[in-house]
């Protein structure tokens, strides 16, 4: 909302700078998001009165004008169609900075003494669009008879607008009356409001001038006949100020309306009452069928339970949104029908809404307008309308308002002020400034209670703790003093998925992972790209098919409208535009993958850390041995982040799945719990996502598992004090044994004293037989309380030997 | 043999054996040395087998020069041996020399996102003002994102052009528009005290811009008591300040209005970077804002069982994004979803 300071010194006059004025009732709960000066850059323009107006003796087109301003006096050559002799205008002298008339950028220029077809124009009448009023160019702008000639124009009509946002609360300051009685709180200071006509005073009309079917959406309707309009433009005063809050001037009749509802915040709207049939208004639910056009020209189609304002026959406008064309004031109207009503806030949103159509008016009534606000406005609209139009008199009033509102009274401890601010105000205070902004506060016989009562424009006050805020703002909340809690504690644990979480998360930093944070949506697309059109699961370590996944009705990004069960796809899109720009990638993310459960209950939400990894193994230096990140690096990422995060027994199997290659593809499992699935990515899936020519390999966890799997209670670590013994094996067998099997048949035999078995080479040769490699193992053996010996091996070794051809039809190399 | 021939031909060997070692210059030479005089076949040691055909009353003279002059050729050997392998040593030291302006070699490692460690570093600091931490679910009912946090369902907050809604049957389903659904869920499961933070995605249905995301990260706060007070909200906020902007840090409270709260504020902390004097940072108005708080809204509290006239409660939230962008000078908020390694490996450096 914009409030042009001269409008709100009609009153309050508070008598302090702009700026102060803004930070107070910014830090009160008025948020000033602007201050727009306007005029201040009207240097060399002056109020000036057109003496005379001349023909141009060498263009038809062109007219000299004499224009005086104080102690100037000139002639100006003006093709402008309006200028007349006698008008008050606004006089630039040469040197004014002013908007390029003729440019549609806003550009300016300064205003020098031309030559205009032979007669020298020694300054300029200006124009709304020149002095950066509006955009209107057609003619000068004529100013009120009243103005004082030779005024600097800045000091007559320039003004300092406050935009403010009003936030939902605070429907009560949606006016000028509404600020200004905010500001006569806080500076405490008086507030004149502008006179109406007398309401009382008005003849009443046809018994059945007003009708209202639905009282509940519409509390109360009030209407004004006026007779005698002259349709026309408005007073310059008039126009000028509304064009400063914002709003386009139209006609006098339709300008009044716009004026008082933003002078008191009722809104306003006036029908051309030859145009009502019946010359009546009711106010119902439309009926099946019925339409309206709007004052945008736009027919619309109505639902039977929006409340319409209608004549005797049909729908003549949207209550409380916008009026209809059919009774449109125009320049041949001289009856007028003011309608002053209230109307159910919830009814005008749900029509704004659903018609996809706000107003001025109805962002007042979404907000909630006080049904008392009727009186004020209509009588202010009514002087108004007089005011302007000499010759019209009204000449009928109803006003129907079966339940009239009263103020509401609540009562409160008076320590409550202390128990929620922790400060002491003294009740006279508190009762001063409730008084300032309209309530009415007084305390019981032993000050253990306040008694206040609500003004009806406060609906925002409903409890007592309303109350303390009303008194805090004004106070101001720097009077807080800075104090912590104190007293019991509540017993802090500490979650033990978010430790779970820093702890994978610092080891997969250290093994060279950066934590990346991605969109949580995927398009079908995506999904299709990554899991192809089998239509299986949608997951690579939950089991959800595309069509089960949850679905946003609203995405943000175009397409993206389902709630991932993947990270991987999300991360393949950092990885190809890093890959751009550096020669290898290694990214992570730890967050959600959400699994559906019923249609409407909350999904599961299982926590997982997903890597995507790319390009050079080192990066380029001296020392390099470079590759290509591959199956075996996620592999260590892998063993390194589970085996720091605490999991003993890790088991990597071979596995199948459709987005990644099927000869390296593991599961990861611990205990025969499976924790996630790790791969290089097909190279047709990376292509799909831009990654092309290069391994892509990838991985994902689940950390939900991963907690459930951790080993509970003690855990011993002994101090070993004895020497290791290490001793080697090189063990043959066929191809296709894995070499997981041996090296857990290698550790089995060797227990309970084997804690390692570290493979350092892979031998394939005539010399062990076709089909055969040779896997060479260092094993390394440590007891708890000797150091070993030779002969304590030798038992071992016949252990392994035997177990290794039982198990993997293995033998020792020799 | 006579006792003046073996102390002769020992001499000839002491003199032999001294003269052969002043020639030895490696190591290898002084282990042939060894061998040749002192080993166990050397000939000194033979010399020791001579005694035995000397008159037995010359034996005590001659074995005690004998020893005379082994000890003396050992000590001679051993000096010589420790300066060679000394001279060995600094050879080798010499031609083992780098150019230490090589680069060095570099262990492969990463870092965690800035949301993340700003997010640790949060819950460290309300830890030690005794605040738990606690995390929520990211699809939220309507019941906890807005009913319980009295927001109507006939409030703006709730249009749909604010909220990203979930496709279901009936249930009103959405992503969290904020982490402010935790305060009931923690209130229902736990009854005062309850002093807790809870950070997380939240999500909104918002154009993307420099300083607009739609999915961000918030951080919310929670403390109710039967004696908690405003200025403690103040006062914990002021403490959050002078943690992550400096010792001297103030806050301000701005009234505001979140339909969860009563009094509700927003709350600034003075630039750092002017100390309040106005600067391009803050926008000339010397103060940042940081996010919105107030004392828990009485209908909130009995909505979840708590009686709102014994037990009072403060909250706040703020937005993790905006203060690492106040921390670090960034000026555009999807770098952080952006996930550019050029932007992450800044943050692999402390901060204090």
């Amino acid at each position: 909302m914009n409030v042009p300071l001269k409008w709100l010194n009609d009153f309050v006059d508070p008598d302090v700078s702009v700026k102060d004025l803004a930070h107070r009732l910014t830090m009160a709960g008025l948020e000033v998001e602007k201050i727009e000066e306007i005029g201040n850059d009207w240097d060399h323009v002056y109020v000036g009165k057109v003496l005379g107006v001349s023909p141009h003796p060498d263009a038809d087109r062109l007219v000299l004008a004499d224009v005086e301003a104080g102690k100037h006096h000139l002639t100006v050559v003006t093709g402008a169609p309006n200028i007349a002799a006698g008008q008050t205008v606004a006089l630039a002298l040469a040197g004014a900075n002013l908007i390029d008339g003729h440019s549609d950028s806003g550009q300016k220029k300064v205003l020098k003494p031309t030559k205009m077809r032979g007669v020298m124009s020694e300054g300029m009448v200006c124009s709304e669009k020149e002095l950066g009023l509006s955009d209107e160019h057609e003619g000068i702008m004529v100013l009120d008879d009243n103005a004082p000639i030779g005024l600097p124009l800045q000091e007559y009509l320039g003004d300092s607008v406050l935009e403010f946002e009003i936030t939902p609360n605070l429907a009560h300051n949606f006016s000028m009356h509404g600020v200004a009685r905010e500001v006569s709180a806080l500076y405490d200071i008086p507030i004149t409001v502008p006179t109406g006509a007398d309401l009382a005073t008005l003849p009443a009309g046809n018994q059945n001038l007003v009708v209202i079917e639905n009282t509940d959406l519409c509390p109360r309707y009030a209407a004004t006949v006026c007779e005698g309009i002259e349709v026309g433009p408005s007073p310059a005063w008039l126009a000028r100020r509304l064009q400063n809050a914002g709003v386009r001037p139209i006609n006098n009749v339709v300008d009044v309306t716009n004026y008082v509802m933003l002078e008191t915040g009722q809104p306003l709207h006036a029908f051309d009452r030859d145009m009502l049939e019946g010359g009546r208004i009711v106010v119902r639910t439309a009926r099946a069928g019925e339409m309206i056009e709007t004052l945008d020209h736009i027919e619309r189609k109505l639902d039977p339970d929006r409340l319409v304002i209608a004549d005797a026959s049909k729908p003549v406008g949207l209550a409380g949104v916008m009026g209809g064309v059919s009774s449109e004031v125009t320049d041949t109207t001289t009856e007028v029908l003011l309608e002053g009503a209230n109307f159910n806030m919830k009814s005008v949103r749900h029509t704004s809404r659903a018609l996809k159509l706000r107003t001025d008016a109805s962002a007042r009534y979404e907000r909630g307008v006080d049904p008392n606000l009727v009186a004020e406005g209509m009588a202010r609209a009514i002087a108004l309308l007089l005011l302007i139009c000499p010759n019209a008199r009204v000449t009928a009033f109803a006003d129907v308002y079966p339940e009239p509102l009263q103020p509401t009274t609540l009562t409160m401890r008076t320590s409550r002020f202390e128990q929620v601010l922790g400060i002491s105000i003294p009740m006279t205070e508190i009762i001063d400034v409730l008084g300032r902004l309209g309530f009415d506060a007084e305390t019981n016989a032993d000050s253990s209670q306040l008694n206040v009562t609500v003004p009806t424009w406060r609906k925002d006050v409903s409890i007592p703790d309303d109350i303390v805020e009303e008194v805090a703002r004004v106070v101001g909340y720097d009077t807080l003093p800075s104090t912590l809690p104190w007293g019991q504690t509540a017993p802090v644990k500490r979650d033990p998925v978010y430790q779970l979480r820093r702890h994978v998360r610092d080891a997969a930093a250290a093994a060279g992972g950066f934590e990346a944070v991605t969109y949580v949506t995927d398009s079908e697309t995506d999904v299709d790209a990554f899991r192809g059109r089998e239509r299986g699961s949608a997951g690579l370590i939950v089991d959800v098919p595309v069509e089960r996944m949850l679905r946003i009705i609203n995405p943000m990004q175009s397409g993206r409208n389902l709630l991932r069960v993947s990270l991987i796809p999300s991360l393949l899109e950092p990885l190809g535009a890093n890959l751009k720009h550096t020669s290898a990638a290694r990214l992570f993310e730890c967050a959600r993958l959400y699994v559906p459960n019923g249609p409407d209950e909350l999904p599961a939400e299982v926590e997982a850390i997903g890597f995507v990894i790319a390009g050079e193994r080192e990066s380029l230096s001296v020392y390099g041995r470079g590759g290509e990140l591959d199956f075996f690096d996620i592999k260590g990422m892998i063993e390194h982040v589970l085996q720091r995060a605490g999991i003993p027994d890790l088991t990597f199997e071979p596995a199948i799945d459709p987005a990644l290659h099927p000869g390296r593809t593991a599961s990861v499992s611990s205990g025969g719990t499976k924790l996630g699935i790790l791969g290089e990515l097909l190279p047709d899936v990376a292509s799909a996502f831009g990654i092309d020519d290069v391994r892509v390999a990838v991985a994902e966890i689940s950390l939900t598992a991963v907690l459930a799997s951790l080993p509970s209670g003690r855990r011993d670590v002994p101090v070993q004090r004895y020497l290791p013994v290490r001793q080697d094996f090189a063990i043959i067998v066929d191809e296709a044994t894995p070499a997981g099997d041996v090296e857990r048949t290698l550790l089995d035999a060797g227990r309970p004293l084997a804690s390692s078995a570290d493979l350092f080479d892979i031998f394939r040769g005539e010399q062990i037989g076709e089909g055969k490699k040779s896997l060479a193992y260092r094993v390394t053996f440590i007891a708890p309380d000797r150091t070993l010996t030779d002969d304590d091996l030798v038992k071992f070794r016949k252990r392994i030997e035997k177990n290794l051809k039982q198990q993997v039809g293995g033998a020792l190399r020799v | 043999m006579q006792r003046a021939e073996f102390e002769s031909q020992l001499n000839e060997l002491k003199d032999a054996a001294e003269r052969s070692l002043t020639g030895v210059s490696g190591l290898e030479d002084l282990q042939s040395w060894e061998r040749e005089y002192i080993g166990s076949k050397g000939s000194l040691t033979l010399m020791f087998r001579a005694l035995g055909g000397l008159d037995s009353a010359d034996r005590p003279e001659a074995g005690r020069l004998l020893n005379q002059v082994k000890q003396s050729l050992t000590a001679t050997f051993e000096n010589r041996e420790t300066e060679l392998k000394a001279g060995a040593t600094a050879a080798r030291l010499v031609s083992e020399a780098v150019d230490v302006t090589l680069p060095g070699r570099q262990p492969q490692t990463g870092n965690a996102h800035p949301v993340s460690l700003m997010i640790d570093e949060l819950s460290e600091i309300f830890a030690l003002m005794g605040f738990q931490t606690v995390f929520g679910p990211e699809v939220e009912t309507g019941r906890y994102n807005f009913d319980l946090l009295n927001i109507p369902s006939d409030h703006p907050a709730r249009d749909v052009w604010d909220t990203i809604i979930m496709d279901t049957l009936s249930e009103e389903i959405v992503l969290r528009t904020h982490t402010s659904p935790m305060q009931a869920r923690v209130m229902e499961e736990s009854k005062p005290p309850v002093r807790v933070i809870v950070p997380g995605r939240v999500y909104r249905y918002e154009a993307q811009d420099a300083s607009h995301e739609w999915m961000f990260h918030q951080l919310e706060g929670l403390a109710v008591d039967s004696n908690i007070r405003m200025s403690d909200l103040k006062g914990v906020l002021q403490e959050l300040a002078r943690q992550l902007f400096g010792p001297t840090r103030r806050i301000r409270f701005r009234c505001d209005f979140f339909p969860f709260v009563e009094p509700g504020v927003d709350f600034a902390v003075d630039c750092a970077i002017c100390n309040g004097k106005g600067c391009r940072v803050c926008k000339q108005s010397g103060w940042l804002e940081m996010g919105g708080a107030g004392m828990v809204h009485p209908r909130v509290l009995a909505g979840v069982g708590i009686d709102p006239e014994v037990y009072t409660g403060f909250a706040f939230g703020l937005g993790i994004e905006r203060l690492l962008m106040m921390r670090y000078g960034i000026s555009d908020i999807r770098a952080f979803a952006g996930n550019d390694l050029r932007f992450l490996s800044e943050f692999a450096a402390l901060t204090v």
